[in-house]
């Protein structure tokens, strides 16, 4: 407010002061006009006071607020144009146009409109940065989704690979276990074959004292064997003599017996004796003869003995060499079951740590399986969240495209610039299509564009083949009655860009929403609505 | 007179008494009274150009004495080499030229007596009858005969 407002609307007081005055001083004058000591003169001033103070009131109260007055009926008529743009700009601001508001106000007071425009502007960037905002949170939504999706099922795989490491060492806890308990028997096997061993090793070494002491014997035999040898060639040489002797002897019979005959009868007894010395003659010789068979039988006995001790001496050399490669080997595989005795116990003792270190394996792995699947679930939870985080910035950003600002993200306001496009054409829609396709290959979370006439008839629509896998646009066809749908009936009702909720897209089945915008042409005669429908799986695209 | 000295055997009985001697494979019997001495088989010289039943002169008593190998003179074939070689000094010849001589024979047997009915004549020469003698036969010699050879 002015000061010149100020100073006018002080002036009714002056002239109230002025009037309390005079009136103060006529009563006054008046109580001393009774009481007798008033004078002539006081009621000359009296009046002249009145008089004064009639012209003063009208110098000083009255005109002044009568201009007062007039200046406040146009100022309250000038406030009251300034009231009903502020309420259109208010409206617009209402309806979310932030384009068209700052317009309504246009004609405010310059400090007023600025204000207003800043708060347009302010709250215009504050949309642009929840916009952004909601785009980063889907963004960040998606990859937190996508992260623990990835993450949820590689946590499955995990809790798969961990159930199959947990079977895994299962199988080789029991598989180490059994290996314990065989190479525990092996232990007890080799350290019972290593006293077998010694027992055998004591058996040959027993063995090779015997064989020794064969040896001996037979060399013994031997020796005896060559001096039996040696005696019987003495026997024969006796026998030789005895034989000689009896033939000698037979000879000495038979001449006896030959001087016998030549005697006669004389020589008859010496004949007879001569006989008899021939009989033992030949009786010793036969005698000779029989020693001499019981002599070679003897000798062949003995030289079969030596023969045999000959041999028995080479084999039981041969058996003591034997004998003590085998009391060598039994003592290596003695030395060699100790080895495998003390290996397997080694053995038996790895294998049951290592059977303990599987079955804690076993634990941890469940452990680690509890924890994956807690994991796996808290990922789905975690995932879960995320496309909740994703539909709240959907919503977020439905709402902030809820409002019409001068930016490329505005959806409204895109689809009110080609709207104006469109209506630079005055209603001929033979080449929107065109127009059309330009906006869907511009825009690529653009569905579908369609346009419909001032009627509500499909004039024109294009399809973005990408989101359609190739296909056409199904049953929407040009000529459609589009006059009872509900975006159709809004944009005609409120004349201003709208915003659908989400619904299925007949034309993906994905989830989606429409903007719409009046077309007017350059006068402001409705000319139609055009419209496009934007996927929600690439709103973040927008 | 065929055997002259089986008639006089000492044993009276019809039989006859030879020293059966070995030779080659045959035995023979030479008889007892034909017999001088039995000796074992004597060193001889054999005499050059001599027959070959004789096998050479031996020294007997002192003297020279032929020695005729008995295997060829009844040409006997090889026999057993077993058994002591004798040579049997014997009367060769007529009583009255009778000489002694030597018969190399590989083995002197025994005494035996012949019986008369056993023998059987073969042929006038050195052998003059056959005997069985044990179941073998056994060829008779006639050391006269020998002398006249």
């Amino acid at each position: 407010m002015s000061e010149e407002h100020v100073r006018e609307r002080t002036s009714p007081a002056w002239g109230f002061a002025i009037l309390a005055v005079t009136v103060v001083v006529g009563f006054v004058t008046v109580l001393a006009a009774s009481a007798g000591t008033a004078r002539q003169w006081l009621a000359t001033a009296f009046l002249a006071a009145g008089a004064v103070a009639v012209l003063a009131y009208l110098a000083f109260a009255y005109l002044p607020e009568r201009r007062a007055r007039q200046r406040a009926e146009r100022v309250s008529q000038q406030v009251a144009g300034w009231e009903r743009e502020l309420v259109a700009g208010l409206v617009e601001l209402q309806a979310g146009d932030l384009v068209k508001a700052p317009e309504q106000v246009r004609h405010l007071p310059e400090r007023l409109a600025g204000a207003f425009s800043a708060a347009t502007r302010a709250l215009g960037g504050l949309i642009q940065q929840i916009q952004s905002s909601s785009t980063d949170v889907a963004a960040a939504g998606n990859a937190v989704h996508a992260t623990a999706s990835e993450l949820a099922s590689g946590s499955s795989e995990q809790a798969a690979a961990v159930v199959q490491i947990t079977a895994t060492m299962e199988e080789l806890a029991r598989t180490a276990a059994q290996i314990a308990g065989n190479a525990a028997s092996q232990a007890d096997l080799a350290a019972h074959a290593e006293q077998t061993g010694e027992t055998g090793v004591a058996a040959v070494e027993e063995a090779l004292g015997g064989l020794e002491e064969v040896q001996k014997r037979i060399s013994a035999i031997a020796a005896r064997a060559d001096t039996l040898g040696t005696r019987s060639k003495e026997i024969y040489r006796v026998l030789d003599l005895i034989t000689e002797i009896a033939q000698e002897t037979h000879i000495l019979s038979l001449n006896a017996a030959i001087e016998a005959a030549a005697a006669g009868e004389h020589g008859r007894r010496f004949g007879v004796v001569a006989d008899e010395v021939r009989r033992l003659a030949q009786r010793s010789q036969e005698s000779v003869d029989s020693v001499r068979n019981l002599l070679e039988e003897f000798s062949s006995s003995i030289r079969a003995t030596v023969v045999a001790t000959e041999e028995g001496g080479k084999e039981a050399s041969r058996g003591l060499e034997r004998a003590r490669a085998a009391a060598n080997a039994i003592d290596a595989l003695r030395s060699a079951l100790a080895d495998t005795a003390r290996t397997a116990k080694e053995t038996s003792l790895a294998t049951e740590q290592q059977r303990t270190a599987s079955d804690q394996v076993v634990l941890t792995a469940k452990e680690v399986s509890q924890v994956i699947q807690r994991m796996a679930e808290g990922l789905k939870h975690f995932s879960g969240t995320a496309e909740r985080l994703n539909q709240l910035a959907l919503s977020i950003q439905l709402l902030t495209q809820s409002f019409r600002i001068d930016a490329a993200r505005s959806l409204k306001h895109l689809c009110e610039h080609w709207a104006t496009e469109l209506g630079g054409r005055g209603g001929q829609w033979e080449m929107a299509e065109s127009q059309l396709a330009e906006l869907v290959a511009r825009h690529p979370f653009v569905e579908m564009a369609f346009l419909a006439d001032a009627h509500g008839v499909m004039a024109a629509f294009s399809v973005n083949r990408e989101w359609t896998g190739g296909r056409s646009a199904g049953s929407v066809t040009v000529g459609m009655n589009m006059h009872d749908r509900p975006w159709y009936q809004t944009v005609m009702r409120e004349g201003r860009p709208i915003l659908t909720p989400l619904y299925d897209s007949l034309l993906t089945g994905d989830r989606c929403f429409s903007v719409a915008a009046p077309i007017r042409d350059p006068s402001g005669a409705h000319l139609g609505v055009l419209g496009f429908d934007v996927n929600a799986r690439s709103w973040t695209k927008i | 007179m065929l055997y002259p000295l089986l008639m006089t055997s000492a044993s009276g009985e019809g039989g006859i008494r030879c020293l059966l001697v070995r030779a080659g494979e045959y035995l023979c019997a030479l008889p007892l009274n034909q017999v001088r001495r039995v000796v074992a088989t004597l060193t001889t010289h054999p005499l050059p150009g001599a027959a070959p039943e004789l096998l050479g002169l031996a020294e007997f008593a002192g003297e020279a004495l032929p020695v005729l190998d008995l295997a060829c003179l009844v040409n006997a074939p090889a026999g057993a080499a077993s058994g002591q070689p004798v040579t049997v000094v014997v009367w060769a010849g007529p009583p009255a030229e009778r000489e002694l001589v030597g018969l190399a024979a590989d083995e002197a047997l025994a005494i035996v007596e012949l019986p008369l009915h056993a023998l059987t004549e073969t042929r006038l020469g050195l052998v003059s009858g056959e005997a069985l003698q044990a179941g073998r036969p056994v060829r008779v010699l006639n050391l006269e005969h020998l002398g006249a050879t």
